[in-house]
């Protein structure tokens, strides 16, 4: 891979996941303030979950809650940088640049343990 | 919460991010004093919010950059060895220390800033320097497409260990205040690395949002990060720096200064009143 296809990747990443991310938020936003940030654009009953647990997402999301579309949104904005070093890491390794893929895999560990691990 | 406060997040936060963007310091440095002076926003809450409004205003630039090879990609990734641990360690810190510290803390960062506006570093191109053996085995050195120059001009990293220190001090601000750290970032690569401040603007700008995101997941697993708070403040700082950026190149730079440099120090001295319990 040429360093030039190396750059339009990490950029489009970039692009993507920030635009991806304002239009989930966006979505949640607005239809957050027209049936509440707990209610449903389905009708179910309003949700009970703190609006702080992302772990009740993907419940909210099969009900369209505003609170889990803005959940979303602010999901892959967070993931966003994480995916771009990813990206990073691949390309690294296809290039063959060991130190580099080192350095990236090392800076992935640190961004995974933040997002899993520590408490 | 009622919808105008709803609102009224939505649009301090667009205010934000549009002094940030024509103040050149970036959105988050407003977004905190704005959420807890104006709103009343528990201070963990606000700085759960700006850090995440900050990979969106960071990530949308930094594609640009990226693109036009400003960015030093060997640079940035080993940086963010620093910047990424620094992050987690302001992340774990800012929840076990006094809130009342926080508020003198960005207090003292708004100041500082403002200060640092008016001794803006001189945009001359750094002069060409032979690459130290540290800097080769590391790679730390490229070179950049100077449009005003009309050539390309090349550049190494010096002072390496001093300019990961300052990364690392860089990231833990960052990850305890929920601030993007651009000006300290750019200061480590410029002043004490050596490289053109373009290249270390650019750079500074892609590291930002892999900062911020190491300090996010630390803030959005402890539960410090309210959607309800979260949802307009990323959406209004991202609308304000883009709306910023199409207004700044119209402003001159000493009409910039005039207004924000006043604009700063006012924030700083009153959220350091507030920390200092004086408000």
């Amino acid at each position: 891979m040429t360093a030039e296809r190396f750059r339009v990747w990490v950029s489009t990443v970039l692009i993507v996941g920030v635009g991806v991310s304002a239009a989930l938020v966006t979505a949640g936003f607005v239809s957050g303030l027209i049936v509440g940030w707990t209610g449903s654009l389905v009708g179910a009953a309003p949700g009970t979950a703190a609006p702080t647990d992302f772990s009740a997402m993907l419940a909210g999301l099969g009900a369209l809650r505003p609170i889990a579309l803005a959940q979303a949104g602010l999901l892959v904005l967070v993931a966003t940088p994480v995916i771009r070093v990813a990206v990073s890491l691949v390309a690294f390794v296809l290039e063959r640049d060991r130190l580099y893929a080192a350095v990236t895999a090392a800076v992935l560990g640190l961004l995974l343990l933040s997002l899993l691990v520590v408490r | 919460m009622p919808l105008g406060a709803d609102l009224g997040i939505f649009v301090i936060s667009l205010g934000a991010g549009l002094v940030g963007a024509l103040a050149g310091v970036g959105g988050g440095l407003f977004v905190v004093p704005a959420l807890t002076l104006a709103f009343g926003v528990d201070i963990h809450l606000a700085i759960g919010a700006s850090i995440v409004s900050v990979i969106a205003t960071s990530s949308g630039s930094a594609a640009a950059y990226v693109r036009d090879r400003m960015t030093d990609l060997h640079i940035g990734m080993f940086l963010e060895l620093a910047t990424t641990t620094g992050a987690i360690g302001g992340a774990l810190l800012a929840s076990v220390v006094a809130p009342d510290f926080l508020f003198i803390l960005l207090g003292l960062v708004l100041l500082a800033s403002g200060g640092l506006q008016l001794v803006r570093l001189a945009d001359q191109p750094a002069a060409a320097v032979a690459a130290s053996p540290l800097a080769v085995r590391l790679r730390l050195f490229g070179s950049y497409p100077d449009r005003n120059e009309g050539r390309t001009v090349a550049y190494a990293a010096q002072r390496i260990p001093l300019g990961f220190v300052l990364m690392g001090l860089a990231g833990l601000m960052s990850g305890l205040l929920g601030i993007g750290s651009g000006a300290l970032k750019v200061l480590a690569m410029d002043a004490a690395m050596g490289l053109p401040i373009k290249v270390s603007s650019a750079t500074s700008n892609f590291m930002i949002g892999v900062t911020a995101a190491a300090s996010a997941g630390i803030y959005l697993s402890r539960g410090d990060v309210d959607p309800r708070i979260a949802a307009p403040v990323a959406l209004g700082v991202l609308g304000g720096a883009v709306v910023g950026a199409r207004i700044l190149p119209h402003l001159s730079n000493g009409a910039v200064r005039r207004i924000f440099v006043p604009v700063l120090v006012l924030i700083g001295l009153q959220t350091l009143a507030r920390g200092l319990g004086l408000l």
